[in-house]
């Protein structure tokens, strides 16, 4: 058991700052009073996966793992958590490795709406972690804490059985739990489109961090490509050594303040259709040589997303030119992260490609084309449809079983 | 359903909490397990709440000379597990019909008794086991009995300016037995009606017997039966079958329920139903406590022999 730390008296109107750990993630957080650990999980940290029925301890929807123990977020005020180990369903297994209990839901039939899943699955976690030897006729009493609307109770029963006979020696751990970016859902009531706001939040500026540290575990896009450049080595080393026109380069980027030690302030824009992303935030340059760049960078989008990046570029040469090497790993979280890891990917790539376009004039002693202006969300997107085009076509071409089954491809 | 807004402060000593406490319209926290659900539907709306759990040593539970203490902080369900559990039997066997794992897992003992619900288990294991209540105020410290602590429905001696630190359950002798049973609608609810009983046979044909009965008035009532069990006793003596000792008890468990079950019934239950209920109950668990508490002090008297 954690005992929090003291609080000295907090006036209605304040925050209460408190921290803990969720699935792994050390979380400071500053909340009002009265917030419930279910709002702060789900809004401010954007765990959307505790669900929210009733708010007084009777359906059990928003049962979470509160230092190992079962217990009702929506009965819990988020600032009394400080110190706690928390584990929500999303720290319980990833899409590729579940839990032997969400992997058993499924093929019972235990889901049906899913609404209680999430409630049922940390309750039956609880269950078979403390009591492993629980008989069957048991169950329905031991986890009666949890209501399905759907009433899909026989199944979930036969979910928890079969995983409790296959695991009397013990429950597999929580399989998604480590350092990792979290950040909450829009503002309530903002429907303000991501340009538009970003006047607004540019005037509350947060402060530079003082370290930034990388999640661990898999990044959301993992790109690595290399260009070639007409630019011989030495005039792409120009480039390299001034900051401000390197960034002039980075398609929608623009450095807005150098805060020393090799920290920098920034922002940058992406528009892909209806989607406009603004980041504010920072870079750290670890290493920055004439040939060679490690930057580490971390950015909130004003519609609640946040990126963190690990870039390392290489310049080498290259017969007279120059060879542009770019290893970065990004990861994306909330709305941002939703449109794909493969788009986004994709459109990643492409920003990489400009971003090479412009050190090659800017070697060359012109203005880099891309400006501040947001990359054409065009020119990504029709960009980012063919490279798709053309795998799927080459997919296609591998496999021509399918041509047989579908004549209308032959057209 | 969202709580008005409150101030918030958790301090680290009982000292802190107590000149805390002396503001208009504090309130103490412990599990808030019955507080939330009261805030949430805005049914009160304190004006500070005092969080109690960052005090350290509210958080002891430990066996002492002749009984186990359970500081206000002790979680229902970290009692469930501490191995001097055993010591309080009655307490053990209470325990896990208090709502389900997950309020288990923050409510507190003390914050069960602070509450005070007619319906709950653990004020009648207080009673029923004269428990005592450490409850400390800026004028000092005071102990309570658990039988003159509860006042009302909801309402003990416990002043707004108080905090209870402590409970102490006396630990069981070797010649006790107890018995432990509720009804309610379904498991976790709280109990339309329920007994808790101690019997200690160290007299095998005159036993001495306490039953606490809840959920059936604005507070548990305790009965002392041990006339009736002794002349029940008298037709098969103490090695009676259960259930011919359960059937002489019978008409002594009607006469306790219609004395002790004063509520105007609700919706799920009527009064006479809930009189039905206590006869069973209390007849099966007095017979039940008494065949236990003489096999503990007949196995008492082997190991002496
Ligand atoms: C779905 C659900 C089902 C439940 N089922 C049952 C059940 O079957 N049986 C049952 O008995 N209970 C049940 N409960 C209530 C639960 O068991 C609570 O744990 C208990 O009643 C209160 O303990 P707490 O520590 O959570 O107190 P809190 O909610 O923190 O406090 C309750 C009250 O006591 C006061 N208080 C708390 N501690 C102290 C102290 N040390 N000194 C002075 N005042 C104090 C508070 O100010 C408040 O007024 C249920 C609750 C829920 C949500
Ligand atoms: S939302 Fe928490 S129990 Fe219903
Ligand atoms: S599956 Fe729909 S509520 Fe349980």
């Amino acid at each position: 058991m954690s005992t929090p730390r003291t609080v000295s008296h907090t006036g209605h109107d304040d925050l209460v700052a408190v921290e803990f750990t969720v699935n792994g993630t050390t979380v400071s957080l500053k909340v009002p009073a009265r917030m419930t650990l279910s709002d702060a999980l789900r809004d401010n940290l954007g765990l959307t996966g505790t669900h929210i029925g009733c708010e007084h301890g009777v359906c059990g929807m928003c049962t979470i793992l509160i230092d190992g123990d079962a217990s009702r977020a929506c009965l819990l005020f988020a600032c009394q958590l400080d110190g706690a180990q928390i584990t929500t369903v999303e720290g319980l297994g990833k899409p590729d490795d579940l839990h032997p209990l969400q992997e058993s839901f499924g093929r019972h039939h235990g889901l049906q709406c899913g609404f209680c899943t999430p409630g049922f699955l940390m309750s039956s976690y609880d269950l078979l972690d403390h009591e492993p030897d629980i008989r069957r006729e048991d169950l329905p009493e031991e986890l009666s804490g949890v209501i399905c609307r759907c009433t899909g109770y026989r199944n979930i029963i036969d979910a928890v059985d079969d995983v409790a006979t296959n695991h009397r020696d013990g429950l597999p751990g929580p399989k998604n739990c480590g350092q990792r970016t979290l950040t909450g859902r829009s503002p309530v009531g903002s429907t303000a489109a991501a340009d538009e706001s970003t006047a607004a939040s540019d005037t509350v500026q947060d402060s530079a961090p003082e370290k930034i540290s990388m999640p661990s575990g898999e990044p959301t896009i993992a790109i690595d490509v290399t260009t070639l450049l007409e630019s011989p080595p030495q005039d792409v080393a120009r480039v390299f050594a001034n900051i401000q026109l390197l960034a002039r380069c980075l398609p929608g980027a623009e450095l807005t303040e150098e805060l020393g030690g090799n920290w920098y302030r920034g922002r940058a824009r992406v528009a892909l259709g209806p989607i406009k992303l603004s980041f504010n935030g920072f870079a750290h340059l670890l290493e920055h040589k004439s040939d060679r760049m490690h930057v580490l960078g971390q950015a909130k989008d004003t519609g609640g997303g946040r990126a963190q990046a690990e870039i390392h570029l290489l310049a080498v040469p290259e017969g007279t030119g120059t060879r542009l090497q770019a290893e970065a790993r990004v990861y994306l979280v909330g709305r941002i992260a939703g449109f794909g890891r493969s788009l986004a990917g994709d459109v990643s790539r492409r920003m990489f490609e400009d971003f090479a376009k412009a050190v090659d004039q800017a070697a060359r002693g012109e203005e880099p084309e891309v400006g501040s202006k947001p990359p054409s969300a065009f020119g990504i997107l029709v960009g980012a449809m063919r490279d798709r085009i053309r795998s799927v076509r080459d997919l296609r071409r591998k496999a021509p079983g399918r041509q047989a089954n579908n004549p209308h491809e032959e057209r | 359903m969202k709580a008005a807004p409150f101030a918030y402060v958790r301090p680290g000593s009982v000292t802190e909490v107590l000149s805390e406490l002396s503001r208009d319209g504090a309130k103490v926290i412990a599990g808030g397990q019955s507080l939330v659900p009261v805030l949430a539907m805005r049914l009160a709306q304190p004006t500070t709440l005092v969080d109690i759990n960052a005090v350290e040593e509210l958080h002891t539970l430990r066996t002492e000379l002749s009984g186990v203490r359970l500081g206000a902080a002790v979680r229902q369900r970290t009692a469930q597990r501490d191995p001097a559990i055993a010591e309080v039997p009655l307490l053990g066997m209470a325990l896990p019909w208090i709502g389900h794992r997950e309020i288990r897992s923050r409510g507190t003992i003390c914050g069960s008794l602070a509450h005070a619900d007619p319906a709950a288990e653990l004020p009648a294991v207080a009673i029923c086991l004269e428990a005592t209540l450490t409850i400390a105020s800026p004028k000092g410290e005071r102990t309570v009995d658990a039988v003159d602590f509860f006042t009302a429905a909801m309402t003990t001696t416990v002043q707004p300016e108080e905090l209870i630190t402590s409970v102490y359950f006396p630990r069981a002798t070797e010649t006790q037995g107890f018995g432990f049973a509720e009804i309610a609608r379904r498991h976790g609810d709280f109990a339309l009606a329920g007994v808790a009983i101690r019997v200690d046979a160290k007299d095998r044909m005159r036993p001495s017997a306490r039953i606490t009965c809840f959920g059936i008035s604005d507070i548990p009532r305790v009965r002392d039966v041990s006339e009736q069990l002794s002349d029940a006793l008298s037709k098969d003596g103490p090695d009676a079958p259960e259930a011919r000792l359960r059937t002489a008890l019978a008409a002594a468990a009607e006469e306790l329920a219609a004395d002790v079950v004063d509520t105007g019934g609700d919706d799920h239950g009527s009064q006479a139903y809930r009189r039905q209920l206590i006869t069973a109950l209390a007849s099966r668990e007095l017979a039940r406590a008494y065949a236990k508490a003489v096999r503990a002090s007949s196995h008492t008297d082997e190991e002496k022999a």
